[in-house]
């Protein structure tokens, strides 16, 4: 659902200043500049809100208030008086006809946005699918934690990632921050004194800056009630300590909906490598798995015949790998993309002694690979699974 | 609210320097400060700004806001031309060629709002001292050289704002009569 906000002003520049405002924000701006124009385009449009000045020629705010609060089409739409009108009395006075809320000029964006969030579902703008951010992009993480331990903790877990890690030990430092550096994603520890993990939570989430962004539960592993208070709240996801930083940097990558294709796929300039770290464990295999197909079709889309696996690293390949491996294969032949395999000396040979794997055209190098598939027309057959 | 007693020049010398000052700082990040303050008799005229437009040569935009209630009148803002499109550019977040492509007008109509601010803020400081009342619609005029001359049944404050590389000038004239 486009939410329409109707922005009634005889001022261009307010009209501008709202327009600008909530450019960001999946909404569509509806402009009037006074209330005559302001009636037409409600009744024509139906907007979700009126943000309304009070003084303009024509009809001014109070009279198409109090027109909009008697017309049964339209008095539903909550209006929000946006005005230089700031009088005791005068509110007052209008703020009975019925406002949802009233704003006095001069007013500061972050306020606006919070008032209309709190009325209507402010969601970022996005026109298409936004491309997943990289893994390799960089980004920023709020740890709220008033044990520094725990925060030195997660900052030396991560360095090996492009993500930054800042710590907040109070509710306020967090809150500071947040106004300041909007993060990707924030971590609260649930043992802040005085349960301010859960009313920070509801603050973040009631902001309309911080409302979508992935927030993580951090909690004593033996802390039930707390963990289920998390969950019942809506935390993103929860985090035990003593923290395992795999988990935590998985879970953070999926939380972010980080795109970690580039860990294990390269497109380079005459084929795709695929690259398997020495140590797979099955949430590493089901990605590289869940990337394989769409990694092969982009090679393809974009001219390539030839794939290198890449799995020198291994000592021995567990089962998973080979399941993997020979989905691979079977991917390449689909396509006829031509493919070889890099791997060491004892790889090589415990290949060779498995009926399934006996076949595999292995090299010791990506350039003795490369070579050898520069020289070859057709894909190599495949002994069947 | 207090009971009305009466208007005196710091009252309102409090409140145009409070309004100015949220106004300017909220929508222009500026922070002016009050340099100077006049109280001119009746029926005497000035040109405003007299630093930054000597001999009247530099051109100025004016806004005007009315107030009408239990007092009446009206508060001008003076800005030279330049610090006028400055001010448009950063309320609107315009660069300069989009200012220049889209015409004084826009520079107008922000002068008129950041007036309209101005004024709201100082009259609903007024109300809250026991004067209520209601604002206008803003006007704009553009020109060089030129001052208001009040009617003898007005007092007539002019407030002297600057920022680090800019000047305002307010021009408060009130009615004296019932």
């Amino acid at each position: 659902v486009r939410y329409k906000i109707l922005t009634v002003d005889d001022s261009k520049t307010v009209r501008i200043i709202v327009r600008k405002a909530f450019k960001n924000y999946d909404c569509e701006i509806l402009e009037a500049g006074n209330g005559v124009e302001g009636l037409a385009v409600a009744a024509k449009e139906s907007p979700d809100l009126i943000l309304l000045d009070v003084t303009m020629p024509v009809m001014d705010g109070v009279e198409m208030l109090t027109r909009v609060k008697s017309d049964p089409q339209l008095k539903a739409i909550p209006v929000i008086m946006l005005t230089a009108e700031g009088g005791r009395d005068n509110v007052l006075r209008i703020a009975k006809i019925g406002v949802r809320d009233y704003l006095v000029k001069p007013f500061r964006e972050e306020v606006l946005l919070a008032k209309v969030g709190r009325i209507i579902d402010l969601k970022p703008l996005t026109d298409q699918p936004i491309p997943a951010k990289s893994i390799f992009d960089p980004a920023d993480l709020l740890v709220v934690e008033d044990k520094p331990a725990i925060i030195t903790q997660i900052e030396v877990g991560l360095k090996d990632t492009p993500w930054k890690v800042h710590g907040a030990s109070t509710q306020g430092e967090a809150l500071d921050f947040c106004a300041t550096t909007p993060p990707d994603l924030i971590l609260i520890s649930l043992s802040l004194p005085e349960a301010a993990a859960f009313s920070l939570f509801r603050v973040l989430r009631a902001s309309v800056k911080s409302k979508y962004t992935p927030i993580f539960a951090l909690a004593v592993k033996t802390e039930t009630g707390q963990q289920q208070q998390a969950q019942t709240l809506g935390f993103s996801a929860l985090i035990t300590k003593p923290i395992d930083m795999t988990e935590l940097e998985a879970k953070i990558s999926k939380a972010m909906n980080l795109n970690t294709s580039e860990r294990y796929f390269k497109i380079e300039p005459e084929f795709l490598l695929m690259r398997l770290p020495a140590n797979c464990p099955s949430p590493v295999l089901a990605e590289v798995a869940h990337y394989l197909k769409p990694k092969i079709s982009e090679a393809v889309d974009a001219g390539l015949a030839r794939m290198i696996i890449d799995i020198h690293e291994f000592q021995n390949l567990p089962l998973g790998v080979i399941k993997l491996l020979l989905q691979a294969m079977q991917t390449c032949r689909d396509v006829t993309l031509q493919f070889a395999l890099v791997g060491n000396a004892q790889i090589i040979a415990e290949c060779k002694t498995f009926e399934d794997t006996r076949n595999w055209p292995f090299y010791n190098s990506i350039t003795e690979a490369k070579t050898h598939l520069a020289t070859k027309a057709v894909a190599p057959p495949l002994a069947p699974v | 609210v207090p009971a009305p007693t009466e208007i005196t020049p710091t009252l309102l010398r409090e409140n145009i320097n409070r309004a100015v000052g949220d106004v300017f700082q909220t929508m222009l990040g500026l922070v002016p400060n009050l340099v100077d303050v006049t109280e001119l008799p009746p029926r005497h005229d000035r040109i405003p700004l007299p630093e930054v437009s000597p001999g009247g040569r530099t051109p100025l935009v004016v806004g005007t806001v009315g107030f009408l209630g239990e007092i009446n009148g009206l508060t001008s803002l003076y800005l030279d031309e330049t610090f006028a499109r400055l001010s448009t550019g950063q309320i609107l977040g315009m660069t300069a060629t989009e200012l220049i492509n889209a015409g004084d007008e826009r520079v107008n109509d922000a002068v008129g709002e950041i007036t309209n601010m101005t004024v709201g803020r100082f009259k609903n400081g007024l109300c809250e001292a026991g004067f209520p009342g209601i604002l206008t619609t803003p006007s704009v005029l553009r020109g060089r050289n030129f001052s208001i001359e009040p009617t003898s049944s007005t007092a007539r404050y002019v407030d002297d704002f600057a920022s680090p590389r800019h000047q305002v000038a307010v021009d408060i004239l009130l009615s004296t009569t019932d």
